[in-house]
């Protein structure tokens, strides 16, 4: 006999609109062990806990049921509130009338039974619930960034000054990202890499910071606290640790490959380092472009090398990490813009895609920072196009965020750089941050020409050869406009990267339908994610500034430390067990198994589990065909018992 | 061009001598002597003397991959299948249940093969239709080539135009019917379950007497566990003395499960059980 007590939360109206709780309450009075069933305004306020927690004492109650919101938001509260009433805080159950009951419909008749339905299997359950001790588990105290953007270099520092070590994850050659590859910064105009190179090399220097450029996650295991995550060390076929970057291979290399960091306007090495501040200051060799791999013979690099670094015979090599808690900031692309076939991308020399833009004006690019199109020639009038894939719902539906500022500074530089005209085609001019509107406001004093609407074709010229015609609607004076550019500048949509699918599935997040990661909860918890312990920062999540990128970075690196800072860590009690008279060794547990609990013990020829790895998931247990799988407080008799309370319905 | 049973028991009695007296295993599965023709048994050789009971004619359709879980692990088997046999033997390689290595397997090509009640010409309607073995270490007879290849799904096309409540119906009459002998989970390969979860008493999952509850919760939940996992032999049909159709619940099981995963049970030794695998481009289909 267990004596149980319910209590219904109105939430404001939130509940009480579509479920008539008092009759909820008395209906509860009438079921089989209840002893005290009450209704209140807000159960999780201080009155409605001390309410629980003095009728726990006052009629000697073992369960508690707690009808009100979803167990997401409180059931830690009230597990809490019992625990410090003395009972064991796996005695309490939450039935969640709010997010699956008054929140779904208008109609209280329903609303009303559907609770009581709920209500009803809860009791049944709650009578069978019996008392778990929590385990505590050692947590790592590493922690792991991916992404040697912006966001993962500010996320890694703040980390790695507090004394924890990270490891800094990068996919290509150097870290620095995208912030590398631009010329100035908006609003303030300074100078990107002269804020980015220093933060950069402070990560290289900084002995709580270990660097894995050229490297990839191939695979995580483990769980909060204790993920061991496997990394694979991409050949470079440069012995870094040999190399003392003189450089010398890359100045003999005959090979030519595309420079990714120039967008592709010019060519590179095949043995190369991406940009002069690279940090590894090491290069690397780009296989698909190197003499040697091509065509079996070169190995010019290797003869100047007086260090003997070069090492055609070097192999990707696997090494697996051990960190307490993960901050995934993997950034962005742009969206290839070359199936937007009526801006001509790809088809006129004169179009022009940001990010080559950025290289057009920086003194490290292709140009040496003076804005000439591709035949030489300086433009005459320059034409940016806003919202090129984004705010279209052909494409992409969400707004960039960054196009808008990202514009003005273009217009402002061409100004600097240029004597051309420049006209800026836009849908909304967006502008929501500190200094943004002061810099709209200043670009336009600049003599920019603003038309707003956006840029519908891009053509050739039919009276100027080589020039092009920009057509859209000037959505102010309502007039179809033509206007001779000689350049055009397209914004394109920030999309996820392209294998950002595959990261989401390694560390088990999930995407918005574009394939941004999901935040657990869009304003309370934007950095956190639905896998515990694996923080986002950065455009990864969506797009964003580097300003708020870096806050980003910042918060999740305090995030990850709440986790690291702790020697020990609580688990869930609620784990599976095997029992081994039933079970009939046919391994499905340890086959469906996301974390690797269950294990064979030949000896006696049946599957165990090993509990420290086990997170009460269920999986096991739903595929064991003998039932041999206990799973704690969801066992077979207690969810059979809320099954049959809910069919009484 | 026929089977030769004769000369494939000859064969099976000559190479479960050479495995029994070199060592190789310990037990021979195969087939022996019942008291008439029609009903020969299940056999285990352990000894060169028990060699002379075995026996091979077209009335020995029980699968012997039954009986590989029933020794302790390492023991090493030879074992006699006939082609869905051989299916069997895999998809319990595959669960881990056995080693390859423990077992050396004598394959059986054949057709014609009767059932003992009926007298009938067993083919593609009750087993997966196949003439070879789909793995075996020494072939006692001479592949099967020549023989018309019918789909062990054409048989489904009759029940497949019944609706959902037609479908309901019909089961609901046919598993009515079951006596609950349990002798189509004593005759399937795959039914190695100790206790069987309807034998469980915490929780009771179901009533065990013969009754319609109880029935539904035992075939149903027995159909399930085989999804992907049935290599459609017909054992448990041939085995069920009330003749209840239960190869047509498989093997549509079985065509929904190859549709939807793109692997039939038992067919290779490297595929992983299809319904406790998880693929990153495995069908939705299954949460419609």
């Amino acid at each position: 006999m267990s004596r149980i007590g319910v209590f219904v939360c109105h939430c404001g109206l939130n509940i009480a609109k579509t479920i008539r709780v008092s009759e909820l309450a008395q209906f509860a009075s009438t079921l089989p062990d209840v002893v005290v069933a009450k209704d209140y305004k807000f159960m999780c306020s201080t009155p409605g806990q001390e309410m629980i927690a003095s009728d726990i004492k006052e009629h000697k109650l073992d369960r508690i049921i707690v009808a009100a919101c979803s167990p997401l938001m409180h059931e830690q509260t009230f597990r809490k509130v019992i625990e410090n009433a003395g009972l064991n805080k796996y005695l309490v159950t939450i039935v969640n009338i709010r997010e699956q009951v008054s929140w779904v419909t208008h109609d209280v008749e329903e609303g009303t039974s559907k609770a009581k339905a709920l209500l009803n299997g809860a009791v049944y359950r709650a009578r069978l619930l019996a008392p778990l001790t929590s385990r505590f588990i050692d947590v790592s105290p590493d922690v792991m960034v991916i992404g040697g953007g912006i966001a993962g270099i500010q996320a890694a520092l703040e980390l790695a000054n507090t004394g924890k070590k990270v490891y800094l994850v990068e996919k290509n050659s150097t870290i620095g990202g995208h912030m590398a590859q631009f010329d100035k910064t908006f609003p303030t105009l300074d100078c990107s890499a002269c804020i980015l190179t220093p933060k950069m090399d402070a990560v290289l220097q900084h002995k709580n910071i270990t660097m894995m450029t050229y490297c990839e996650v191939t695979e995580v295991k483990g769980y909060v606290g204790n993920f061991d995550i496997t990394v694979k060390q991409k050949a470079r076929y440069v012995d870094h640790d040999k190399c003392n970057a003189c450089l010398a291979c890359t100045e003999k290399c005959p090979g030519k490959g595309v420079s990714e960091w120039d967008e592709g306007l010019v060519k590179r090495k095949a043995i190369y380092i991406p940009f002069p501040q690279a940090v590894p200051q090491k290069p690397v060799i780009d296989r698909d472009a190197c003499t040697f791999f091509i065509k079996g013979k070169c190995r010019l690099c290797e003869k100047v090398c007086e260090q003997k670094a070069i090492d055609f015979e070097q192999q990707d090599t696997f090494s697996t990490v051990k960190v307490g808690a993960v901050i995934v900031a993997t950034g962005y692309d742009l969206m290839n813009t070359k199936p937007l076939v009526q801006y001509g991308y790809g088809k006129y020399p004169g179009v022009y895609s940001a990010l080559e833009v950025e290289r057009l004006f920086n003194s490290a690019g292709p140009t040496s920072g003076k804005v000439t199109l591709r035949d030489g020639k300086e433009p005459q009038a320059i034409a940016i196009l806003h919202c090129i894939g984004s705010r279209d719902k052909n494409n992409y539906e969400h707004c960039s965020r960054v196009c808008c500022m990202y514009s003005l500074k273009f217009a402002h530089l061409f100004k600097e750089k240029t004597s051309a005209d420049v006209y800026q085609f836009y849908i909304d001019m967006r502008a929501p941050g500190k200094g943004y509107e002061e810099f709209y406001n200043r670009i336009i004093e600049e003599d920019v020409k603003f038309i707003r609407g956006k840029g519908a074709r891009v053509a050739e010229s039919a009276d100027e050869p080589g020039r092009m015609i920009v057509e859209a609607e000037d959505t102010i004076t309502g007039k179809f406009i033509k206007l001779p550019v000689d350049m055009v500048v397209l914004s394109p949509a920030m999309i996820p990267r392209s294998d950002s699918k595959d990261i989401a599935r390694l560390f088990n997040l999930s995407t918005d339908k574009y394939g941004f990661f999901m935040e657990r909860h869009p304003k309370l918890a934007p950095l956190s994610t639905m896998s515990e312990g694996i923080f986002i920062a950065g455009v990864c999540q969506s797009p964003k500034d580097i300003p708020d990128t870096v806050a980003q970075a910042n918060g999740a690196a305090a995030e990850a430390l709440t986790i690291v800072v702790k020697d020990k860590m609580e688990l869930e009690a609620t784990t599976a067990m095997v029992n081994p008279a039933s079970c009939c060794a046919c391994q499905n547990c340890i086959r469906v198994c996301p974390y690797g609990a269950p294990f064979f013990n030949e000896q006696k020829g049946v599957s165990e589990i090993n509990e420290a790895l086990c997170k009460g998931c269920g999986l096991c247990a739903s595929v064991c065909p003998a039932s041999a799988i206990i799973a704690r407080h969801f066992t077979n008799d207690q969810v059979l018992a809320e099954i049959e309370g809910l069919m009484e319905f | 061009m026929s089977i030769n049973f004769k000369q494939i028991e000859d064969k099976l009695k000559t190479e479960a001598k050479k495995l029994l007296e070199g060592g190789k295993v310990s037990i021979v599965l195969a087939y022996g002597k019942g008291y008439d023709e029609k009903h020969p048994m299940p056999y285990v050789a352990r000894k060169m003397s028990d060699v002379e009971n075995m026996v091979f004619n077209e009335f020995c359709t029980a699968n012997m991959a039954r009986y590989l879980v029933r020794y302790p692990r390492g023991t090493k088997i030879a074992i006699a299948v006939k082609p869905a046999d051989s299916r069997a033997v895999i998809q319990l390689i595959q669960e881990e249940k056995i080693k390859r290595e423990d077992l050396v397997i004598l394959g059986i090509p054949v057709y014609g093969m009767k059932n003992f009640k009926t007298g009938e010409t067993i083919d593609s309607k009750t087993t997966c239709g196949r003439y070879n073995p789909v793995i075996y270490d020494t072939l006692l007879g001479e592949e099967v080539h020549g023989q018309p290849v019918v789909s062990p799904y054409d048989v489904l096309a009759e029940y497949e135009k019944m609706d959902k409540d037609a479908r309901w119906a019909f089961w609901k009459k046919e598993l009515d019917r079951c006596i609950r002998c349990y002798a189509c989970r004593k005759a399937c390969p795959m039914c190695y379950c100790d206790p069987c979860f309807i034998d469980q008493n915490k929780p009771k999952w179901g009533e065990k007497s013969p009754e319609s509850h109880g029935n539904l919760m035992y075939h149903l939940t027995r159909f399930h566990h085989l999804a992907g996992r049935c290599v459609d032999c017909g054992e448990c049909s041939r085995a069920c003395p009330v003749d209840i159709p239960l190869y047509l619940f498989h093997k549509k099981v079985a065509k929904e499960c190859e549709e939807m995963f793109g692997q039939a049970a038992g067919m290779k030794i490297e595929d992983k059980p299809a319904l406790v695998n998880f693929r990153v481009d495995d069908s939705d289909k299954i949460l419609e």
